[in-house]
C-alpha cells in the first residue's frame, strides 16, 4: 500500500506505538496476571470505546488543520435524543438511532460550515459548539417525563446486546465494531480520492483550490464525519450502559485530542493517519484500564496520559529541531575527543 | 585591480554554514567599505539570503569571522546585530498586520513617542512618499509594505543596511526615489548591501559588485570593471550546456485558424477592458511590471475571483465566471505565480503533487494508485526532473525541479490552453533552460500557451506574439519581430507613443 | 492624514455588554438595579482574574488549557495552609504553584517547541491528577471565617475589594501593554513573530512571560476561589479554561494572536459570569446556560469574522481599482 505524505516517518511512529502497546500489555500483565486473560484484555475496550471511535474521525478534522472540541457534547446530545425519542416519543429504538446519527451530522455540519465558509477559527466555533450542544442536550430533557439527572433506561435487550454482547463468548461486539470502523476510516482516508483531498487541503489549502478542489466543502465534510463519529459513540455507549444521559461524553474531549496527536497527526494539518490514532487510543485506554487493575486510584489516571503525551510530542518535535540537534552534536563531539 | 580601501565597515572571512547535510555557504570572503553600495547578485539557492541572515544574527555561522568597523563581533541574535547598526530590510515585508504604519515602524524603539512620531513624519515628507501613518498594515499593498520596511531601516540610522530585492514590487517613480535615498545614504557614509536580480540596477546604483553561486563568491570587484555579459557568465555554472531551443518559425494563419482562448472586454478586480486571443501552437507573452494586473487577470479567468463584465471563451465554450474545477474541465490549466504559496504541497511527495489536479481521472471512489504512479513517472521522464523517485518529498527538491512538477500537474489534465505565470521565477539558470525546452515542446505539440513574465528576456526568447499590460489594461501589442526588450520594458512602464493608444 | 477613528475591539465588547444589559433590563427592569449589576461584577471576579492571565498568552498567539487545573491545584494547595491558619504561607504556596506550572508550560512551548495546545493539554491532565494525589480525593474544608469574609468585604457601594483590585490590575496591565516599550512586545509577537524577531524583540522571553503570568493569575484566581466558595473539591476549576477562553474571544481577543486587549478579557468575563443571572431574570430555566453561551459565542465570532472578511475584501478591491484607474492619468505621456 502506498503511503503518501511522510510515509516512512509515520510508519516508524506507528511501529513505535505498536511496540509501546505490547510493552504496556506485558508490564500490566506482570503486575496483575489477570490482565492477560483474553476475556479481560479484550473486554477492556468496552471501557474506553467512545474515545476510540470519536478519535478516529476527529483525525480527519485535524488533518485539514482544524480542531474539534465539541465531540463530547455531541455524544451526550445523541444519547438523550435517542432516549427521549424512544421513551417519550414512542419511536422504534433503531429509528431513534438513525435520528441520532442525523443529529450528529447536523451538529458537525453547522460548525463545519462556519469554519469552512466564514473563516472563523475551528477552536472557537467548536468551543461554542461544545457549549451549545451540551446545552441543547439539557433542553431536550425538558421534553421528557424523566428528570434530567436520572437518565432514561429500560432499553430493549436486542439493543443493549449489540454493545454488551460477545462473539465466541470472548471477543466483545464493540471490539469488532471498532475494528470495522477502523477499516472503514482507513479506506476512506488513505485509499479514496476523498481522503486524498482531505490531505491536500491540509497540506496547502491554496494549492488545493488551484488544483480545482473545493476545499471548503471538503473541510466542512470532515466536521460532519466527526459529528457522525460522535453520534456512533453515543449510540454504543447508551446501549452498553443501558441508560441515555446528557453528559455521557463529558470528559472525552481531551483524551480524544491526545489520542489523535499521540497517533502522529500534527495539529498543523497535512500529516496523520487512522492507524496511528487507533493505536494511540488503544494505548491510552489500556493505560487507564491497566492502572485501575493495578489498584491505582482512577483519578490519578490522567497523570501518566499527560506525561505520555508531552514526552511523545516533545521527542517528535525536538527531534526535528535544529538548535537542539546541533546542541547534541556538540555534545557528541565533546565525548569523542 | 584592487584600490586601497579605507577601513572596511563590514568584513566577512571564511563563513561557512550547513543545514543538516546541505552545505549552503562554503567559505565566503567579503569586504564592504564605508559608503559602499555593494550589489550582491546570485541565483536561487546561491546562499544570499542565508548569508544575510547570518549578518543579521538570525543564523549562526559554522565557521568564520565577522568584523564590523575592525572589531570582531559575534552576532548571536538580531538584537545584537541591530545594536551594531545592521538592519535587514526583508524581501517579503514582515509587518504587523493589525498595527498601523507608525506602530510598525516605531516598534522596538524606546523613547518619547511624540518625538519619534515627528521624526517619522519628517522622514516621509523628505522622501516624498505618499504614506498614511495611521493606516493598518494589512490594508497596504505589497509595494507600500515594502516602503514601510524601508522606513524601519532608515529610522534606525543603520550603519550597514541590507536591502533584499527592494524594488521587486515598486513602481518606476518609487524606484527612482529609492535610488535617490540610496545616493543620499551613500554620501552619509552608510554601507549598503543591495541584493537584486536586475542587472540594470547594478550599474545604476552600485559601485561594487559581487556574485554568489553555489555558496561561494565567484566575482567581486568594482562595478566599473564588469560588463553585463561578464555578470551573466559569473552566474552560470562553468559548463552550462546551451539549452536546445527549437527555434522554428511558427506561422499561424490567423484568418482561418480558430483561437483556443478568446477574451472580450473582460473587467474584474485589478484589470479592465482586456481583449485578446491565443491560438493553438503559439505562445502569447504577457509582459508588464509587478502589479500590472496580469495575475489578477488570469486568476479571474481561472475562477479565483469574480468577473465584473466581459466574456471568456475556450474553444468556443463560454467559461466566463465559471469555477476553477469547471474551467479546468473545459481544458484550461494555470501554473500559479507564487509557487510556494499556491503551487506546491511541500510535505507531500512528487506523485501526490503531480496527480493533485487530476484526481478526477484517478479512479472512481478509490484512488487508483497505479495510475498515479504511472502519471508521475511519465512526467519525471519527460521533463528529466532530478528526483530520487516519485516518492521524494516535494520540499526537498530544488526550485527548478519543483516547478517542473507543478507544470506536470497542470499538464496531467490534458489542457488545451496553458497559462504560465512567472514560470522561471526563483529557479537557477540550468533548470530555466529545461523549462524553456518543455515550453517549446508543448508549443510544437499544438498547445496554446499564455506566458506571463516580468523577465523581458524571457518574453523575447519564447513568445510568438506579445502584449504588455500597464495598470490593469493592455497598452501595446507586438507581433513577432517587433518584440524587443527595450520596447517591452518601455511599454511595461507605461511609456507608449501617443499614436498607439487605443481610445 | 487624519487619524481614522477605529473602535478598539475591547470597546465593541463593552458596548455589547452594555447593550445586552440594557436589553435584559427592558424585559425585566430589576436586572438593571445597582444591586444586581454589582452582583454580576462581584461574582465574575474569579473568571476575570483568570481571563486576564490567559489574555497574555492568547495575545502572543498561544493557548493555555491548563488554567482550570492550575486554579484547582493552587486552591487546594493554598487552601490547606489557609485552613490550618497559615494564610500567608497559603497564598505564597499558591503563587509558587502558579509560577512552577507557568514555567513548565513556557519551557515546553518555547524551548522544546511543543505546540501550546498539546503541551498545556498534557500538563492539564497531569495537574488534575496531582490534585487528587495531594488531596487524597478529599475535600479541603473548614476555611476560617475571616478568610471567607474577605470576598464579601465591600470597597464602596456594593463593589467588593476583590473586584476593585481586579479592575486595578486590569488597568495596569492595559497601560503596560499599550504604552510601555516592552509591554508592546506581547501584541507584536502575536501579530507576526517572525517580524518581531527581525526587530530584535525577544519572542521566546515574551511568550515565556505570558505563560508565567497566565498561570500565576490562575493561581491568584485559586486563592480568590477559596475565599469565595469556602471549600475546595478535587474538581475545582474544572471547565474554567473553556469559560475564560470564551470570555477572551467574546471580548475581542483573537485566538491567532496580535489582536485585542485585557480590557476585552475582563468584559468577556463579566459576560460569561452573568449569563446564568441573565437567564434567571429572563425567566428561563438554568438548563439553557450552556446553550446561550454557545449561541452567543458562535454568533459573535461569526459576525466578527464576516465583518473582517468584508472589510478586507473591500480594501483589496479598492487597492486593485486604484491601480487600473491611475492609467487614465498617465495615458498619453509620450517620451
Amino acid at each position: 500500500m502506498d503511503k503518501q505524505t511522510l510515509g516512512k516517518k509515520l510508519f516508524r511512529w506507528e511501529s513505535a506505538l505498536v511496540l509501546l502497546l505490547v510493552f504496556e500489555v506485558l508490564v500490566f500483565g506482570a503486575i496483575n496476571p489477570k490482565f492477560l486473560m483474553p476475556r479481560v484484555l479484550l473486554g477492556s475496550i468496552n471501557n474506553f470505546m467512545s474515545i476510540c471511535i470519536v478519535s478516529l474521525f476527529v483525525t480527519f478534522v485535524l488533518i485539514t488543520g482544524g480542531i474539534d472540541i465539541q465531540a463530547g457534547s455531541i455524544v451526550g446530545l445523541t444519547s438523550i435524543v435517542i432516549g427521549v425519542l424512544w421513551n417519550d416519543g414512542g419511536l422504534n429504538i433503531y429509528t431513534a438511532c438513525l435520528v441520532g446519527l442525523l443529529v450528529g451530522a447536523t451538529c458537525g455540519l453547522l460548525s463545519g460550515f462556519f469554519v469552512a465558509y466564514t473563516g472563523v477559527q475551528a477552536m472557537v466555533v467548536t468551543l461554542g459548539g461544545s457549549f451549545l450542544y451540551s446545552g441543547l442536550a439539557l433542553a431536550v430533557t425538558k421534553f421528557s417525563s424523566t428528570e434530567s439527572y436520572k437518565g432514561i433506561s429500560g432499553f430493549p435487550e436486542s439493543f443493549t446486546a449489540i454493545a454488551k454482547g460477545k462473539i465466541f463468548s470472548i471477543i466483545p461486539n464493540q471490539l469488532v465494531i471498532f475494528i470495522a470502523l477502523v477499516l472503514f476510516a482507513y479506506v476512506l482516508l488513505h485509499m479514496t480520492k476523498y481522503g486524498r483531498k482531505v490531505f491536500l487541503c491540509g497540506v496547502n489549502k491554496n494549492a488545493a483550490e488551484y488544483s480545482g478542489i473545493n476545499s471548503r466543502l471538503v473541510i466542512m465534510s470532515t466536521y460532519v464525519l466527526s459529528g457522525i463519529g460522535a453520534s456512533i459513540a453515543g449510540i454504543l455507549l447508551t446501549a452498553y450502559l443501558g441508560t441515555a444521559k446528557t453528559d455521557l461524553g463529558k470528559e472525552i474531549t481531551l483524551p480524544v485530542i491526545t489520542a489523535v496527536v499521540l497517533g502522529g497527526t500534527s495539529n498543523l494539518g497535512g500529516t496523520g493517519g487512522v492507524i496511528g490514532t487507533a493505536l494511540a487510543a488503544l494505548l491510552i485506554g489500556l493505560l487507564r484500564f491497566g492502572l485501575s487493575m493495578a489498584d491505582v486510584n482512577t483519578q490519578y489516571l490522567d497523570i501518566p496520559v499527560g506525561v505520555l503525551l508531552v514526552l511523545a510530542v516533545a521527542a517528535r518535535f525536538t527531534g526535528s529541531n535544529d538548535k537542539i540537534r546541533s546542541f547534541f552534536r556538540r555534545f557528541r563531539v565533546l565525548f569523542s575527543k | 585591480m584592487k584600490e586601497n580601501k579605507p577601513d572596511a565597515m563590514l568584513s566577512i572571512h571564511g563563513i561557512t554554514k550547513s543545514f543538516g547535510n546541505n552545505a549552503v555557504l562554503k567559505g565566503i570572503d567579503l569586504d564592504i567599505g564605508v559608503g559602499d553600495v555593494l550589489a550582491l547578485i546570485g541565483g536561487n539557492g546561491a546562499g544570499k539570503s542565508t548569508l544575510m541572515k547570518i549578518i543579521m544574527g538570525i543564523h549562526q555561522p559554522d565557521d568564520g569571522t565577522i568584523q564590523i568597523s575592525g572589531k570582531t563581533v559575534r552576532l548571536s541574535k538580531p538584537a545584537v546585530a541591530l545594536a551594531h547598526g545592521v538592519y535587514l530590510v526583508p524581501q517579503e515585508p514582515m509587518l504587523f498586520p493589525h498595527m498601523s504604519v507608525e506602530e510598525n515602524v516605531l516598534m522596538g524603539f524606546s523613547g518619547n513617542r511624540n518625538e519619534l512620531h515627528k521624526r517619522l513624519v519628517e522622514l516621509i515628507k523628505h522622501l516624498d512618499w505618499k504614506i498614511d501613518v495611521y493606516r493598518k498594515a494589512e490594508s497596504l499593498s505589497i509595494a507600500e509594505q515594502q516602503l514601510v520596511e524601508l522606513l524601519r531601516g532608515l529610522m534606525r540610522s543603520a550603519k550597514i543596511l541590507i536591502l533584499d530585492e527592494p524594488t521587486s514590487s515598486l513602481t518606476f517613480n518609487e524606484v527612482q526615489s529609492l535610488f535617490a535615498i540610496i545616493d543620499d545614504l551613500k554620501k552619509k557614509g552608510i554601507s549598503i548591501i543591495y541584493i537584486t536580480h536586475r542587472l540594470t540596477e547594478v550599474f545604476e546604483i552600485a559601485n561594487r559588485v559581487a556574485i554568489m553561486r553555489d555558496g561561494i563568491i565567484t566575482l567581486n570587484g568594482s562595478s566599473s570593471e564588469f560588463t553585463r555579459e561578464m555578470l551573466v557568465k559569473g552566474l552560470l555554472p562553468d559548463n552550462t550546456k546551451e539549452a536546445e531551443t527549437i527555434k522554428e518559425s511558427c506561422y499561424i494563419d490567423r484568418s482561418t485558424a480558430e483561437p483556443t482562448l478568446v477574451v472580450e472586454n473582460l473587467c474584474g478586480n485589478g484589470f479592465a477592458d482586456i481583449s485578446l486571443k491565443v491560438y493553438p501552437g503559439e505562445i502569447l507573452g504577457l509582459a508588464g511590471v509587478v502589479g500590472a494586473g496580469r495575475t489578477e487577470f488570469v486568476t479571474t479567468i481561472f475562477g479565483r475571483d469574480s468577473v465584473r463584465s466581459g466574456h471568456v471563451y475556450l474553444n468556443k465554450n463560454e467559461i466566463t465566471g465559471k469555477s476553477t474545477s469547471q474551467v479546468m474541465e473545459q481544458g484550461l490549466s494555470y501554473v500559479a505565480e507564487d509557487r510556494f504559496l499556491n503551487g506546491i504541497y511541500k510535505i507531500s511527495n512528487v506523485a501526490v503533487n503531480t496527480s493533485a489536479s487530476n484526481l478526477k481521472n484517478m479512479g472512481r471512489f478509490l484512488l487508483n494508485f497505479r495510475e498515479e504512479r504511472k502519471l508521475a513517472d511519465r512526467f519525471i521522464d519527460a521533463f528529466r526532473t532530478k528526483v530520487t523517485g516519485r516518492e521524494q518529498v516535494m520540499g526537498s527538491l530544488s526550485g527548478g525541479n519543483q516547478q517542473k512538477v507543478v507544470i506536470a500537474r497542470s499538464l496531467a489534465t490534458n489542457p488545451k490552453l496553458l497559462i504560465l505565470d512567472e514560470p522561471t521565477r526563483g529557479i537557477d539558470a540550468a533548470a530555466r533552460g529545461d523549462v524553456y525546452a518543455i515550453i517549446e515542446r508543448l508549443k510544437a505539440q499544438g498547445l496554446a500557451i499564455l506566458l506571463i513574465s516580468s523577465d523581458m528576456e524571457e518574453i523575447v526568447e519564447l513568445s510568438d506574439r506579445a502584449m504588455t499590460m500597464y495598470c490593469g489594461r493592455i497598452n501595446k501589442e507586438f507581433q513577432k519581430g517587433e518584440i524587443s526588450q527595450d520596447s517591452l520594458m518601455s511599454a511595461a512602464f507605461g511609456i507608449v507613443e501617443r499614436s498607439e493608444i487605443n481610445e | 492624514m487624519n487619524k481614522k477613528f477605529q473602535l478598539p475591539r475591547a470597546a465593541t465588547a463593552i458596548l455589547f455588554i452594555v447593550a445586552l444589559f440594557l436589553g435584559i433590563g427592558a424585559i425585566n427592569p430589576a436586572f438593571l438595579s445597582v444591586q444586581n449589576i454589582m452582583l454580576c461584577l462581584n461574582s465574575s471576579v474569579v473568571y476575570t482574574v483568570v481571563a486576564l492571565g490567559i489574555a497574555f498568552v492568547i495575545i502572543t498567539g498561544e493557548i493555555d488549557v491548563s488554567v482550570g487545573a492550575t486554579l484547582g491545584m493552587a486552591a487546594a494547595g493554598g487552601g490547606t495552609y489557609i485552613r490550618d491558619g497559615n494564610t500567608g504561607t497559603g497564598v505564597l504556596a499558591a503563587l509558587v504553584i502558579g509560577l512552577v506550572i507557568g514555567l513548565v508550560n513556557g519551557f515546553g512551548v518555547t524551548i522544546l517547541r511543543i505546540p501550546s495546545i498539546i503541551m498545556t493539554l498534557g500538563i492539564n491532565g497531569i495537574v488534575r491528577g496531582l490534585i487528587y494525589v495531594y488531596t487524597d480525593g478529599k475535600w479541603v474544608e473548614n476555611i476560617p471565617f475571616e478568610f471567607k469574609a474577605l470576598s464579601q468585604a465591600k470597597a464602596f457601594g456594593n463593589l467588593t475589594w476583590f473586584y476593585l483590585a481586579a479592575l486595578v490590575v486590569m488597568l495596569l496591565a492595559y497601560l503596560v501593554m499599550t504604552s510601555t516599550h516592552r509591554g508592546r512586545y506581547f501584541i507584536a509577537v502575536g501579530d507576526n513573530a517572525g517580524g518581531a524577531t527581525l526587530l530584535g524583540i525577544p519572542v521566546v522571553g515574551t511568550k515565556l512571560t505570558g505563560f508565567i503570568l497566565c498561570s500565576v493569575f490562575a493561581a491568584v484566581g485559586g486563592i480568590l476561589y477559596v475565599s469565595r466558595v469556602g471549600f475546595i473539591t478535587p474538581i475545582a476549576g474544572n471547565g474554567y479554561e473553556m469559560k475564560v477562553i470564551a470570555a477572551c474571544v467574546l471580548g475581542g481577543i483573537s485566538l491567532t494572536g496580535g489582536v485585542g486587549s485585557v480590557v476585552g478579557a475582563a468584559a468577556g468575563a463579566i459576560l460569561m459570569a452573568s449569563i446564568s443571572r441573565v437567564l434567571v431574570f429572563l425567566g428561563l430555566p438554568s438548563e439553557y446556560d450552556n446553550t446561550i453561551t454557545g449561541i452567543l459565542l458562535i454568533v459573535i465570532v461569526v459576525v466578527d469574522a464576516l465583518v473582517q472578511a468584508r472589510s478586507t475584501e473591500k480594501v483589496r478591491k479598492e487597492r486593485l481599482a486604484a491601480k487600473t484607474n491611475s492609467v487614465l492619468e498617465t495615458a498619453g505621456e509620450a517620451r
